[in-house]
């Protein structure tokens, strides 16, 4: 990372006849066949990676369609029953001037998955084909998506807490919607998407960037 | 660090299927076919949409509204919109699919509110929940229909409450309440719905509904009447006042009974009618007949003031029928003026004539033609002495004029009518008691005083005192002719005569014995009639005294105050008359002045004069009440003693005054005398007046 500003060449491993394991970070000679040091299998470039993020992030669109669809929390109380969608309850927050909270969810249940959808489906697009956008700038994407992803899961834990501590009987309930299932699914299944994603291969697509190779 | 790396493999050019696509794969796919199988299930499961038309959305909310079914919720509402015409609010409501194939033509919907009725408060659990809309459909599934328009009230009928359906039909005169309830010994056991004016509108109709386990207690014998309000009357046994509940008194109910066993089960749609109170109810239980009954129209001219609807019809004192309906009618061609006239419409029971063969409305108006060709009338009849309620009595009149009974082919047949008979106690009583108050008790009382007065001076009177002693004076003086010498001496005579007699019939003896016998004889015959005729004529002379004393004995004075006062009060009567009103004040005040002029001249001592002028009166009087044929005579004795008076007033000449007052008074006293007189005739022309008072 620090090189990133730096040089714009970099050797990758590969070029250099060498693979890490991903587990212990140990350096092997390239065509080892499993971590001599922790046993984990040693995979240069892992071919299934990119299979595995567009799997993985289809199932995490597919669920977050439902999850926006469908009721994200019930509240009961004494005189009616309320059913809001995400984005529904962020509009009824607003709608009382919880200006703050509703961003807050907006920003964690909308802004954010959606935006690793775009940058998980991005980087595994820019890996295949040309960029625009450095690698670095790429690994940085990568390192973000990877960060943030878990704060999606802010919302679930607020319906996870609101449910198990808002359970008045009949004066009033919270109950968790079917759509918080899903949302917790997508994020879920997001997240695997992204850590599917073997960012080596961006380093791999800059040789794809620069045509012949890295040596001249 | 010492570690060796593995020795390399070959790896193989070939790559199995599983070896180029990641088995991660599958997660996606299986997600995708989940998602399939949820999609198509939930699509095929999903019901039809059917669409409910309401006047208005009271409360009816998207999505939230359910729709139920024996409250169970069955579907939900998925859109609210209104009619192209904005006439009503069709809510679109999604329906499970397992119900829906039973919703049919004959379904129907209505939203269950909150209601506060007297009765209770219903559907109290939407006052927090909102509203729903209740379906109610059969068992059986129908033709399909999607499109519905939705009750504004709960119907009676429905899933939720099964039960006996019947209809109840009111009596004339009675009432129906509807929304109320049935009771059964004080149980609420069914329900009476919305109720409906029939076309003609002489009846209202509902149907009603007896819950499921109490149908039983209903049989085609049981008899329904109203419990609603209370019930106030006044009979021989005392005031009643009776109602079964408050709630009835409220809101209005019905109740029923079965006052006789037997009986089949009940059908739904059988049809009850609905009386207005027990006792009808009761009655009309044991004359109740299945047959139609026959519409007899009477046509009554005159008043009728007191026939009401319901009211009997009677053949021979047997209740046949009642009154429909009461109208009047007009009709020049029919009766030959344009007069009201009393349309009567009567309902005539078949069942209850006796008829024997068939029991039709149509052989009973055979049966009553046939009658009134043999001369059955109707007449109105006092129902009782008290109230003024009429009945219409159909009666047999002999000698009738031979009419027939009006048919026509869509008419409604007319009986003939005769004279009512129509006691009016109401009247007479009030007229006796009337009367009664009108009579002149004082005035008698008076006059009794006066008269009393007058027979005590009367009887006081030293000429009256003085009959006896001179009866008694010439009973002395019979006895002193009975004693006198001349009557002892008649035997003496007798003896002398006989002796003379002996010596002569000796000397006839002694000469010409038999022609000397024979007038002496003769003579001694005559002399024996002489004594006879002298002795006869004491037995005449004593009942000559008798009548004497008789006369004395037999004046009228009881009599005489008894006819006083039947004078008093038939005076009394005809100032009560047409006749006396023309001359009503001044009688009296002529009376009055009478009597101050009486009370004047008794002060001057003309108190004979007047007496005697009053006694004559009074004479006179009393010839008028002895024989009411000697009326114009009294009248004109009267009238003499009267110019009597006048004669002996006018001689008392003391001052004008007096004497004008008393002419005055006499006038006004002649003026009665004629009032008398035109009483006397009428009287003779009709007597019995004097009894009712006009």
């Amino acid at each position: 990372m620090e090189l990133a500003g730096q040089t714009p060449d970099i050797i990758s491993a590969r070029d250099m006849g060498i693979v890490a394991c991903t587990r212990c970070t140990r350096v092997w000679p390239l065509g080892t066949d499993a971590c001599g040091r922790c046993g984990k299998r040693l995979v240069s470039r892992d071919d299934k990676s990119l299979q595995r993020v567009w799997a993985l992030w289809v199932v995490g669109l597919m669920c977050y369609i439902p999850a926006n669809l469908y009721p994200m929390l019930q509240t009961r109380t004494l005189l009616r029953v309320q059913e809001d969608t995400i984005v529904g309850g962020a509009i009824e927050l607003l709608h009382h001037d919880a200006v703050g909270v509703a961003l807050i969810i907006l920003i964690a249940s909308v802004v954010i998955p959606i935006s690793k959808f775009l940058a998980v489906g991005f980087l595994a697009i820019s890996v295949t084909r040309p960029s625009t956008v450095s690698n670095h700038q790429r690994q940085m994407l990568y390192e973000v998506v990877e960060y943030i992803g878990r704060w999606s899961m802010i919302d679930i834990f607020v319906v996870a807490i609101m449910s198990s501590l808002v359970q008045l009987n009949t004066l009033a309930a919270v109950n968790p919607g079917i759509a918080s299932l899903f949302f917790a699914l997508s994020v879920i299944f997001t997240m695997l998407s992204a850590q599917a994603f073997d960012s080596r291969m961006i380093w791999d697509a800059q040789a794809l960037d620069q045509g012949p190779g890295p040596h001249e | 660090m010492s570690d060796t790396p593995p020795p390399v493999r070959i790896e193989s050019v070939r790559k199995t299927l599983m070896q180029r696509f990641s088995i991660v794969w599958v997660i996606p796919f299986l997600a995708l076919a989940a998602a399939l199988i949820v999609a198509w299930q939930t699509y095929s499961e999903r019901g039809p949409l059917i669409e409910i038309e309401f006047k208005n959305g009271a409360q009816i909310a998207k999505r939230e509204t359910e729709l139920r079914y024996r409250d169970v919720t069955v579907g939900v509402v998925e859109d609210v919109k209104f009619a192209n015409d904005l006439s009503a609010v069709i809510a679109s409501v999604r329906v499970d699919k397992e119900v829906a194939t039973y919703i049919d033509a004959l379904s129907t919907f209505w939203v269950v509110r909150p209601e506060l009725t007297t009765r209770g408060v219903s559907g109290l659990d939407t006052v927090l929940s909102g509203v729903y809309i209740e379906g109610s459909w059969d068992s059986e599934i129908g033709p399909k229909q999607t499109r519905f328009s939705g009750l504004s009230d709960a119907p009676l009928f429905n899933s939720g409450r099964e039960g006996l359906q019947i209809a109840l039909k009111t009596t004339p005169g009675g009432s129906l309440t509807d929304n109320s309830p049935i009771t059964f010994r004080g149980i609420e056991v069914g329900r009476v719905g919305k109720a409906q004016i029939s076309k003609q509108g002489n009846f209202a109709i509902a149907e009603a509904i007896i819950f499921e386990p109490h149908t039983n207690l209903i049989s085609p014998t049981t008899r329904f009447w109203e419990t609603s309000g209370f019930t106030f009357s006044v009979g021989p046994s005392g005031a009643e006042i009776d109602f079964s509940s408050l709630a009835t008194l409220v809101s209005g109910g019905l109740t029923f009974d079965t006052f006789v066993s037997g009986g089949g089960p009940v059908v739904d749609g059988t049809v009850f009618d609905v009386y207005t109170n027990e006792a009808s109810a009761r009655n009309n239980l044991f004359n109740a007949s299945d047959v139609a009954t026959l519409d007899v129209r009477v046509v009554f001219e005159g008043n009728i003031a007191g026939l009401a609807v319901g009211a009997p019809v009677e053949l021979s004192g047997l209740k046949i029928g009642q009154v429909e309906s009461l109208s009047g009618i007009i009709n020049a061609e029919a009766f030959g003026d344009s007069r009201v006239r009393l349309n009567t419409l009567l309902s005539i029971q078949p069942a209850r004539l006796g008829l024997t063969d068939e029991v039709t409305p149509e052989a009973a108006l055979e049966f009553l033609s046939m009658r009134v060709e043999e001369g059955l009338r109707a007449r109105l009849a006092s129902t009782s002495l008290l109230t003024r309620g009429l009945k219409i009595e159909l009666v047999q009149v002999d000698g009738a004029p031979r009419t027939i009974l009006q048919t026509g082919a869509n008419d409604i047949p007319i009986l003939p009518t005769t004279k009512s008979e129509i006691a009016d106690a109401t009247a007479t009583v009030e007229g006796v008691v009337g009367r009664i108050n009108n009579l002149p008790i004082e005035e008698l009382l008076n006059s009794a005083i006066e008269f009393l007065d007058s027979a005590e001076a009367f009887v006081s009177n030293e000429d009256l005192r003085e009959t006896p002693k001179d009866v008694r004076t010439l009973l002395a003086e019979v006895r002193e002719v009975v004693a006198s010498e001349d009557v002892k001496n008649i035997p003496k005579a007798l003896n002398s005569a006989i002796s003379r007699f002996e010596t002569l019939l000796a000397q006839f003896e002694k000469e010409e014995l038999a022609s000397r016998l024979m007038a002496a004889v003769d003579a001694a015959s005559q002399a024996a009639s002489d004594v006879s005729v002298s002795v006869e004529g004491v037995p005449a002379l004593v009942s000559e005294i008798e009548a004497v004393a008789a006369k004395a004995n037999s004046l009228p004075l009881e009599e005489l105050a008894e006819q006083l006062t039947a004078l008093t009060a038939t005076a009394d009567d005809i100032l009560g008359t047409e006749a006396a009103k023309k001359l009503p004040a001044d009688l009296s005040a002529a009376l009055k002045e009478i009597n101050a002029t009486l009370a004047e001249l008794r002060e001057g001592g003309t108190v004979t004069n007047v007496n005697e002028a009053l006694s004559s009166a009074r004479k006179a009087a009393d010839a008028l009440a002895t024989s009411t044929e000697e009326l114009p005579a009294l009248v004109k004795r009267t009238s003499a003693v009267l110019d009597r008076a006048s004669a002996t007033i006018a001689g008392y000449d003391q001052g004008e005054v007096l004497s004008r007052d008393a002419r005055a008074a006499l006038r006004d006293i002649s003026k009665a005398a004629d009032a008398m007189a035109a009483l006397a005739r009428m009287l003779e022309r009709n007597p019995s007046a004097l009894l009712r008072g006009r």
